[in-house]
């Protein structure tokens, strides 16, 4: 007799370490991409805004299933040279298309930010970049965190398309599930309830934050 | 250092925004421990002017000096020159992310470089000159009153230690009768010689504490004098127009 698919509900939930590997890993490579894409954009040199608009529009034109494939099969191997395996290859491609997503957020929060804050720390005699740092980024980072909440619960879906390397993440685990025991109903239902209860369950982490680093009368402007 | 020494000189400031001529050749000096007051029509370049002096807006042409430096020299390090000037917005413009006491000490640390233990005791000796007492240090700027934030913004200018505060219309975003605690502490500053540039309406200030005022135009200083005359005793219709409108709105105080 075949074994029934919940005696695998370990096996399926181990999975969870790869899935938070690839969400952690791509997030904070979004966040590490994001901040100075966002910065550049607004206030870089125009060659760099036009660089950087390249950047985004790629990653955001592109479905995530075709940048992973053209960079595990493509761009690495054959015009790198370098050999990744499929979990490092899938992070850094979930970072790259957040910071493009990310960037966005963050601009977004910059630009809320009125003008009046860098006249202001201009007019003590911050240079620009102090400005930036002390003023501009703390309140345009607090802004973006609802924004930035929304990301994370994207990347998480996205995730699981990382199936298609070969990351054993909780999706490849339910499918071979699926395949050994000939169950589908019950093991992608709950993957799928799984996906809902890190979503949300994240989603409250990141709210708890935001209430704690929450400033009065601050708030972001079209987010 | 004496008391007649000048501080600021602008010399034929002019700026253009496009095809039109804001500034048209101001030429002025403010000498220490002075107040003055620039009133006129908006429209006239007055905020452009005020900006023009720490270059927040760059003119055209002309050049401005503190204490004997050249702002207006490409050479001249700006960020450290504009440490020497206090400049205090319409809009009050504090830092929406920090506290009060924070608002006036972040110039201290990050741009003057003192200790956090010195520079909060001089934040909260500012503060407490503006009147703005201890309960209030750790609220928000929107937590405060605009009377409030524009006394910590005076505290975060006067913090500094400048060598001239300029003040662009300072009482023209605020409730009419928050307008009071924030000229008395304006005059209060004046009374004790600390050197101010004062963009305003108020010509009760002008009157009480002013030592010239500078009647702007259509780009230019059209009339200058003791406050007194050019308030009273105009020399061109357009000032006297001017007053009598203002005196009109503020019942002549």
């Amino acid at each position: 007799m075949d074994p029934v698919w919940w005696e695998y509900i370990p096996y399926i939930l181990q999975g969870a370490i790869w899935t938070f590997t690839l969400v952690g890993g791509g997030l904070a490579l979004g966040f590490a991409i994001g901040v100075p894409v966002a910065m550049g954009q607004k206030y870089g040199p125009t060659w760099l805004k036009a660089v950087l608009d390249v950047y985004v529009w790629f990653f955001r034109g592109t479905p995530l299933v075709v940048l992973l494939f053209l960079f595990y099969w493509g761009i690495f191997p054959v015009l790198l040279g370098i050999k990744l395996d499929a979990l490092t290859t899938s992070v850094i491609v979930l970072g790259l298309r957040s910071g493009a997503y990310q960037s966005q957020i963050f601009r977004g929060a910059l630009n809320s930010v009125d003008e009046g804050q860098m006249l202001a720390a201009r007019a003590l005699g911050m240079s620009k970049w102090q400005a930036i740092t002390n003023i501009i980024l703390p309140q345009a980072l607090r802004i973006a965190i609802p924004g930035w909440t929304n990301e994370y619960a994207i990347i998480l879906k996205d995730s699981a398309i990382c199936f298609t390397l070969g990351v054993v993440e909780i999706l490849t685990r339910t499918r071979y599930v699926v395949i050994s025991t000939g169950e589908a109903l019950g093991p992608f239902l709950f993957a799928g309830v799984l996906y809902i209860i890190f979503t949300y369950g994240g989603t409250k982490v990141f709210n708890i934050i935001y209430e704690k680093y929450h400033i009065p009368g601050l708030v972001g402007k079209g987010m | 250092m004496g008391e007649d020494e000048v501080v600021l000189r602008v010399e034929n400031i002019h700026k253009k925004y496009k095809d039109q001529e804001v500034l048209k050749g101001v030429t002025f000096e403010v000498r220490r421990g002075e107040t003055k007051v620039i009133a006129g029509p908006s429209g006239a370049g007055k905020s452009t002017l005020l900006r023009c002096i720490n270059l927040l807006t760059k003119p055209d042409k002309g050049r401005v000096w503190l204490e004997g430096v050249e702002l207006t020299n490409p050479k001249t390090n700006i960020n450290k020159m504009r440490q020497k000037i206090g400049f205090v917005f319409q809009e009050f413009n504090l830092f929406h992310h920090l506290t009060a006491l924070e608002n006036v000490m972040i110039g201290l640390t990050k741009v003057k470089k003192l200790p956090k233990d010195v520079a909060r005791k001089k934040a909260e000796e500012a503060l407490l000159t503006v009147h703005i007492t201890e309960d209030l240090w750790n609220k928000y700027p929107a937590q405060l009153s605009g009377g409030q934030k524009q006394r910590v913004a005076i505290a975060r200018a006067l913090a500094m230690d400048p060598v001239i505060i300029l003040y662009d219309e300072p009482t023209s975003a605020l409730d009419p009768q928050l307008v009071g605690e924030v000229l008395r502490v304006m005059e209060e500053l004046a009374r004790k010689g600390v050197t101010g540039l004062v963009v305003t309406h108020e010509i009760g200030f002008a009157l009480e504490v002013a030592d010239e005022i500078l009647f702007m135009y259509g780009g230019k200083i059209l009339e200058r004098g003791p406050p007194r005359e050019v308030v009273f005793n105009p020399k061109h219709e357009v000032t006297k127009k001017f007053f009598e409108n203002i005196k009109r709105l503020y019942g002549g105080r």
